[in-house]
This record gives structure tokens, sequence and C-alpha cells, in this order.
């Protein structure tokens, strides 16, 4: 026998579970899908602080449709919520924590220093929808700027919806 | 021996499908894409993997091997038809950082190879013969240099054309054919030593 022969002998068929594979293949995609949406992620993320995080990401999905991107979130043992990034149309907005990095949420600080302006394709029905999750609105997209209107989050971030035909991003309904 | 099927290289899909490098250019605007890749060759690698360090340590390396194939997909050589030399070659970098489970492994295979051919003759001499030889061939196969034994198995084991391994390991042909001489030579002297045959050097 050739040397070559006798290592084939010791070729054995390893078999395994087919489980293996569909493990395998989701771990993949995980990852995938992961990388993914780091490489679209804008290169300017503006971060907001909030005293209370766990709140601010639910009252921002469920009144102004934005959406949590739960692979980001930063929790501790004791399950509270360090931060948390949300997603709305291709912008990104980082959920902090109130006096970390220096940013003071205006429920503290008494002051808003900034506003954040949002493109919506549709700023009517955005505002209602808003209106009836109970955001606070500072001006209703009436008069000779009715293709907007600003609303207050429940810590006093001031945010701007502005019209814009080009965005096709959905509002929740 | 009971053997599965070969591989297939380059004849794994149904007439019209995409072939690999297709879907791989595809994934680098589709990420997702990608998961065919995994669909049509994880099954081949992970049998590769768990021959060399058995299923278990197989599954954890199937998957760094996938993950690596993913962030280098840009550099896969798009004239290729097949992935598959390619992950190979992926494959046997994960398996250099595994030597120990690895030669473990050969180990194992020896006694069973031993036990196997010492049922089929059910000659006294012969299965002696083979229980003593085989964990020589694991001794010798494990005591290859590197290269020389990754060259040897995915030729031998994994049956790759030589024009596939040289595409795995990323070499000239000329290289694969002297390094496999190589690898034959120093196997039969370690399996012969001083020259002598093996029936009579006992």
């Amino acid at each position: 026998m050739t040397p070559v022969d006798l290592a084939k002998k010791l070729r054995r068929d390893a078999a395994f579970e087919p489980a293996a594979l569909d493990r395998g293949k989701e771990a993949l995609m995980a990852a995938i899908r992961q990388e993914a949406e780091l490489t679209r992620r804008p290169t300017i993320i503006p971060q907001l602080p909030y005293a209370d995080i766990r709140a601010a990401v639910s009252f921002l999905e469920r009144a102004f449709g934005f959406q949590e991107i739960r692979s980001s979130r930063m929790e501790g043992a004791d399950g509270v919520l360090h931060y948390a990034l949300v997603e709305f149309g291709d912008g990104v907005i980082g959920i902090g924590t109130q006096g970390a990095h220096g940013a003071v949420s205006p429920q503290s600080g008494g002051i808003e220093s900034q506003y954040l302006s949002v493109a919506v394709a549709d700023v009517e029905a955005h505002y209602r929808h808003a209106l009836a999750a109970g955001a606070r609105i500072a001006r209703e997209p009436r008069g000779p700027d009715a293709r907007a209107y600003e609303a207050l989050d429940p810590e006093g971030h001031r945010w701007r919806f502005v019209h814009q035909r080009l965005r096709e991003v959905p509002t929740k309904a | 021996m009971p053997r599965e099927p070969d591989p297939a290289i380059g004849k794994n899909r149904a007439m019209g499908s995409p072939s690999d490098a297709e879907v791989i250019g595809r994934s680098l605007g589709d990420p997702e894409a990608f998961g065919l890749i995994y669909d049509r060759h994880a099954a081949t690698l992970l049998r590769f993997l768990g021959r060399r360090v058995g299923a278990k340590v197989a599954e954890g390396l199937v998957g760094e091997l996938f993950r690596i194939a993913f962030e280098r997909r840009k550099i896969f050589d798009a004239s290729r038809e097949s992935a598959l030399p390619w992950l190979y070659g992926i494959g046997s970098n994960v398996l250099l950082k595994h030597r120990r489970a690895e030669a473990r492994r050969l180990h194992a295979n020896a006694r069973m190879a031993g036990g196997l051919e010492a049922a089929d003759r059910r000659a006294g001499a012969a299965a002696l013969d083979a229980r003593v030889l085989f964990p020589r061939v694991a001794e010798a196969l494990a005591s290859l240099p590197d290269d020389e034994r990754e060259t040897l198995l995915l030729f031998a084991w994994e049956e790759l054309s030589y024009q596939h391994v040289a595409e795995a390991l990323e070499l000239p042909i000329g290289t694969v054919r002297s390094r496999l001489s190589r690898a034959r030579a120093r196997l039969r002297e370690l399996l012969e030593p001083k020259g002598k045959r093996r029936d009579r050097s006992r």
C-alpha cells in the first residue's frame, strides 16, 4: 500500500446532527445582519440624554414611529437600560443616560439647546398619530408653515416633523 | 469503507441557478444573499472539519469559517465558478489553530481503522499488522509539517483535484505537486524506518 492509500484508510466519515447545520445558519445570518446594519449606519449620530431611557424609547416608538435597534442595547446586570439606538428611515439617534458625556435632559436642565428635524412623507398623518399617542404638540401643522409640526417628548426634547415628498418612511398606523 | 458522495465542485447547482461567484458578487450589496453559500457548502465543510477534529469542535469551526468567508467575500476571485475550494482553504487555516484536537482525532481514527481491518480479515497476523500499522500512520500524519499534512489530506481525504488544492491553499499547482510528493516521501520514511519493509521490521 502506498502512503496515500494508508492515509486514506484513516479517513472516517464524520456524522453530524442535522440541527448543527441549522444552528450554524442562524448564527451566520445573525452576524451578517448585524454587520449589514453597522455598515449602513450614518456617519453622524445625534445622542439625546434622557432620565428614563426605557420610557423614552417606548414613547418614540409609540408616538413617532421610531424603531429600536435591539442589538445595540446596553443593559446593566440590574436590568437598567443605559443606552439604546432608535432608527427612522435612514436616520439613527442614540438614547443615552442623562448627565453622561456632559449632556443634560431638558427635563432637568430646563432648557432646550437643540431640536431635531425629521423628514416624513405625510405630516398630517404623522401629527394625528403622535397626538393620539399623547405627544405634547408645541406647534400645529397649520398656518403658513402647515407642512411641518413640532412636538415635545416626555422629557421635553423638541421634534420637528417636516414634509418631504421623496421620503418613503411609512407612518405607523 | 462508507463514503459520502464527492463534493461535486462546480456541479452542485441546478441549471440556471446563479454560480457561487454570482451569489458572492450579489452579497456585496445584499449581504444576506451570502446565506445561499452556506446552504450550498456547509454540510461538505462540516464533514471535512468533523473528520479532522470531531463533530463537536467542527460545529464551532464551521461557524468561524463562514464568518471569515463573509468578511473576506470582497476578495473572492470571481473567475472561480465554485467557492468550495476557497472555503476549504479558509477551513484549513481555521484548522491550524486546532492542531491538538486533530492529533487526538487521528489517533482515534487509527484505533478504529485497526479494529475494522481486524474484523475484515479475521486473520491473526493481518489483524495484528493493522492494529500496529494504523497508529503508526496516525503518528506519521500528525508529525508531518502543517503545510504538507494539509495538502495531503485535502487530496487524500477530501479528494480535491490538484487544481482545487492549489486554489484552496492559494499555491501554484507545481507547489502542490511538490508538497504532495514530499509528504509521500516523508510518510514512507516514517512508516518504514531505515528502509526496511514494515512486516520484517517487527
